[in-house]
């Protein structure tokens, strides 16, 4: 009698509907199964670009030719972090490129330049998703950025496949440089210090500078905090320290008391948290209510100059000190100071996070470098070749704003010059790369 | 004994019966409950914590489960009464957390919550509350109610565009950095119980959240219109039938989950000190798990889910991974809970408390 009377419930009509359900599921699983297959292929799958030597107007090229017609832009393509809690990383390098396009009035050998500026939200799908749009626009010349090493690690390969070079602007793993990085990146140079160095750079501050003997180290799993922190760790054991442990967050995560809780019961001389905004802030803050490390110093990364950390992190940023290049007027190109100029003439404000001036110079770097290779037909037509660009890159020097750009053979352009500064005022406002936060060493 | 009988008993005995899937499942029990086993042990032995740590992990745990409890009961009181996982939930929240915000902040400069904690307090979390609860009801009206008759993916994908044009709404009007919630100096003040250091927002989380749960288990279950929000849930068409009226009901509803989503809210961003956009899908999707956990449409089983899912994660990877000596333990911890969420749903497939319901409606 029962089996009748339950059909008709709610669940019995659930349940009819299953089948239905099933096949969808099914066909959504076989879905996401291709489009993966197809991406695992398209990232590893071929190592460079395979199209055959192209001619076109007066530029013969092995990998493609772009041609410009008369009075067309040049397309440069960007793509940055330009949404969510490190837009100020992401924005402050796009302004740093649109402030390169002003010196030249916008224009390279009479075409306007054009900045496709895409959002790839400083994560491995939105980079791959920039990149892809990128690459789909036969016009794209070069590309500028990321920010972001867990979008070039995906994007830069993608763009290299369709014979687009990329010039990261403050991605820092040191993967995407380094001599085994694999001929897909052979189209990726960055204008910014690799975090090999840096990460020697805040080990040797932790043992000289803060006498630290025990270390614990927190990354996020994205590319550029796990690598900093490895490289830091490894260099923080040669110079003598200790590290008693490595632990990992996920860059959402909110609730760090139990991860704190857990590294006082270590006792450890420094946590080391080269994190992005929200979680770094999360662990800032709540280490100063976890009983165990009122003396415990905390050191940060070079992805946290920005007035948007202050905002986030509150009061407890007071003393806070973070790892990053040495921007110092001395340390720094000639024109640094006349670029910050410009820089708050034109956005009324001062620059808002570190890595605008790495962005100029990678701008400057592409304009040159095309300059160099384009060729002009009688009709005002401009030829750019692929190859002749990438090498093109490779070779140029000059003396940026950041200090002397020269690439290496593994697309190392930038040189590094250590710092560490500390924040002295909790109000976004008083924000000022040098003043809020300052520098405290070396000396 | 019958031949039908013995050829039921007899697949228990015989290897070759067994499907793949069913060895696969039992040894991921066996696994699962030896990781809890081994771990719990091997952390016991170990004696890294001192009492005092594991106490703060408890509370903290409690903390975060209470603020995961209060937003389930949103996602299972509106399961319970249209079956529709409000995909938005999460972002109902957000709402009253950025409400509370815009009080707190102002008040906070001028001294007045540090001084009156008390009405503080009050004036954040009503301002919270009417924010997310006027909110909640719009959505329900705008955009659930035309689907209400429509069967299929209609209600559930009209609810994940609430959830992307809340978000964005909030985004395009307050911008896309992280703002930091104030901290009145009362806040970060412990007392001690027993040895113990005992912080005084958490004890005033749980304790509110404790008293915010009773009283809405009482409305539920003692008040006509609680009732009546039982009859739509049990059966929506007899109900209509008896008189209720649907539309009231749900209404109903929607107002107690917003106004539970509001104070999830408030006490969120007072212990996590952060407020953006983006901030209410992940407790909302926790907190939808903790709702599957208990029994979706269950009150209790979302309490208990959420209390449940917030000890396990806190506790979780300092008992059972630590002690096995797993490196960064923490970056695991969402692996546990839902590990352990699929684990009770293995053994209990309606859920903690899901099995009563469905015999008192058979």
């Amino acid at each position: 009698m029962k089996t009748p009377t339950r059909s008709r419930t709610p669940e019995g009509m659930t349940r009819s509907r299953t089948p239905e359900g099933m096949t969808r599921s099914r066909t959504l699983r076989r879905i996401l199964l291709a489009s993966t297959l197809a991406t695992t292929v398209l990232a590893i799958g071929r190592p460079a670009p395979s199209s055959a030597a192209q001619t076109l107007g007066p530029v013969t090229d092995e990998i493609g030719v772009i041609r410009i017609p008369k009075n067309a832009p040049i397309q440069i393509g960007g793509m940055w972090v330009l949404s969510g809690p490190d837009t100020a990383l992401g924005l402050d390098e796009k302004r740093g490129v649109e402030l390169a396009f002003k010196t030249v009035g916008g224009k390279l050998l009479g075409h306007p330049l054009k900045l496709n500026a895409e959002d790839d939200q400083c994560n491995a799908e939105g980079g791959q998703t920039a990149a892809t749009k990128l690459a789909a626009n036969p016009q794209t010349v070069i590309v500028l950025g990321p920010a972001c090493s867990s979008v070039a690690t995906p994007a830069a390969p993608i763009l290299w496949q369709a014979g687009i070079v990329d010039i990261g602007t403050a991605c820092t793993a040191p993967a995407l440089t380094a001599p085994n990085r694999g001929p897909q990146y052979a189209g990726f140079v960055r204008t910014v210090f690799s975090d090999s160095e840096q990460g020697k750079a805040d080990a040797t501050y932790a043992r000289e500078g803060l006498k630290a003997a025990t270390v614990v180290t927190v990354h996020d799993g994205s590319p550029y905090a796990q690598q900093l922190q490895q490289v830091m760790a490894d260099n923080f054991t040669r110079l003598g320290g200790k590290v008693l442990s490595q632990e990992a967050v996920s860059p959402n995560d909110v609730d760090m008391h139990p991860l704190l809780t857990k590294i006082a019961s270590e006792k450890p001389d420094l946590i080391y948290f080269p994190l992005f905004t929200a979680a770094a802030a999360q662990v800032l803050r709540q280490a100063k209510e976890t009983p165990g490390l009122e003396k415990t110093v905390l050191l940060g990364g070079g992805s946290l100059a920005s007035a948007a950390f202050i905002e986030a992190a509150g009061p407890s940023v007071v003393g806070f000190r973070i790892g990053y290049p040495d921007v110092s007027a001395d340390a720094m190109g000639k024109d640094y100071p006349k670029f910050v100029a410009e820089y708050k003439k034109a956005y009324n404000e001062g620059p808002i996070s570190g890595y605008h001036a790495n962005a100029y110079d990678g701008a400057i770097l592409a304009m040159k470098a095309i300059e160099k290779v384009a060729k002009t037909d009688s009709a005002g037509n401009l030829y750019v070749g692929r190859k002749a660009l990438r090498d093109a890159v490779f070779e140029i020097t000059f003396d940026g704003i950041s200090g002397p750009i020269a690439c290496d053979a593994n697309g190392q352009c930038a040189q590094f010059k250590p710092s560490v500064l500390e924040f002295t005022s909790a109000d976004p406002k008083t924000y000022d790369l040098g003043k809020n936060p300052k520098k405290i060493w070396p000396k | 004994m019958s031949g039908a009988q013995l050829a039921r008993s007899r697949p228990r005995v015989t290897i070759g019966r067994v499907s793949p899937v069913e060895i696969v499942l039992w040894s991921l029990r066996i696994l699962v409950l030896f990781v809890v086993f081994a771990g719990t042990i091997g952390a016991i032995v170990k004696d890294r914590y001192t009492a005092a740590q594991w106490f703060d992990f408890v509370m903290f745990g409690l903390t975060i489960g209470a603020i995961y409890a209060q937003i389930a009961l949103g996602y299972t009181m509106v399961y319970g009464v249209l079956r529709l996982i409000n995909f938005a939930h999460g972002d109902i929240v957000m709402c009253g957390a950025f409400a509370g915000y815009f009080v707190a902040s102002p008040l906070d400069r001028s001294g007045f919550l540090t001084q009156h904690p008390v009405m503080g307090m009050t004036a954040i979390l009503a301002v919270a509350i009417v924010t997310s609860t006027v909110i909640a009801l719009l959505t329900e009206r705008i955009a659930y109610r035309p689907f209400r008759r429509v069967s299929g993916s209609g209600p559930l994908i009209a609810a994940i565009g609430v959830s992307f044009f809340l978000e964005q709404t909030f985004r395009g009007m307050f911008g896309s950095s992280v703002k930091s919630y104030p901290e009145p100096s009362w806040q970060r003040s412990t007392f001690g119980v027993w040895g113990f250091n005992v912080p005084r927002i958490d004890v005033l989380v749980i304790g509110l959240a404790i008293i915010f749960m009773a009283g809405l288990y009482l409305i539920v279950q003692r008040t006509k219109m609680g009732t009546a929000m039982r009859a739509v849930a049990e059966d929506a068409e007899a109900a209509a039938l008896m008189g209720i009226d649907v539309d009231k009901v749900v209404v109903f509803t929607f107002t107690l989950g917003g106004a539970m989503a509001g104070i999830a809210g408030v006490f969120y961003a007072f212990v996590y000190k952060q407020v953006y956009f983006f901030m209410g899908f992940t407790p909302g999707i926790k907190a939808f798990g903790a709702a599957v956990l208990g029994g979706i449409g269950s009150i209790p089983g979302a309490m208990v889910g959420g209390v449940f899912l917030g000890l396990v994660e806190s506790v979780g990877p300092s008992l059972f991974l630590d002690g096995l000596g797993i490196p960064a333990p923490y970056q695991l911890r969402d692996l546990i809970a839902f590990t352990l969420l699929i684990m009770v749903l293995i053994f209990r497939p309606n859920g903690i408390f899901g099995e009563r319901m469905a015999k008192q409606r058979a």
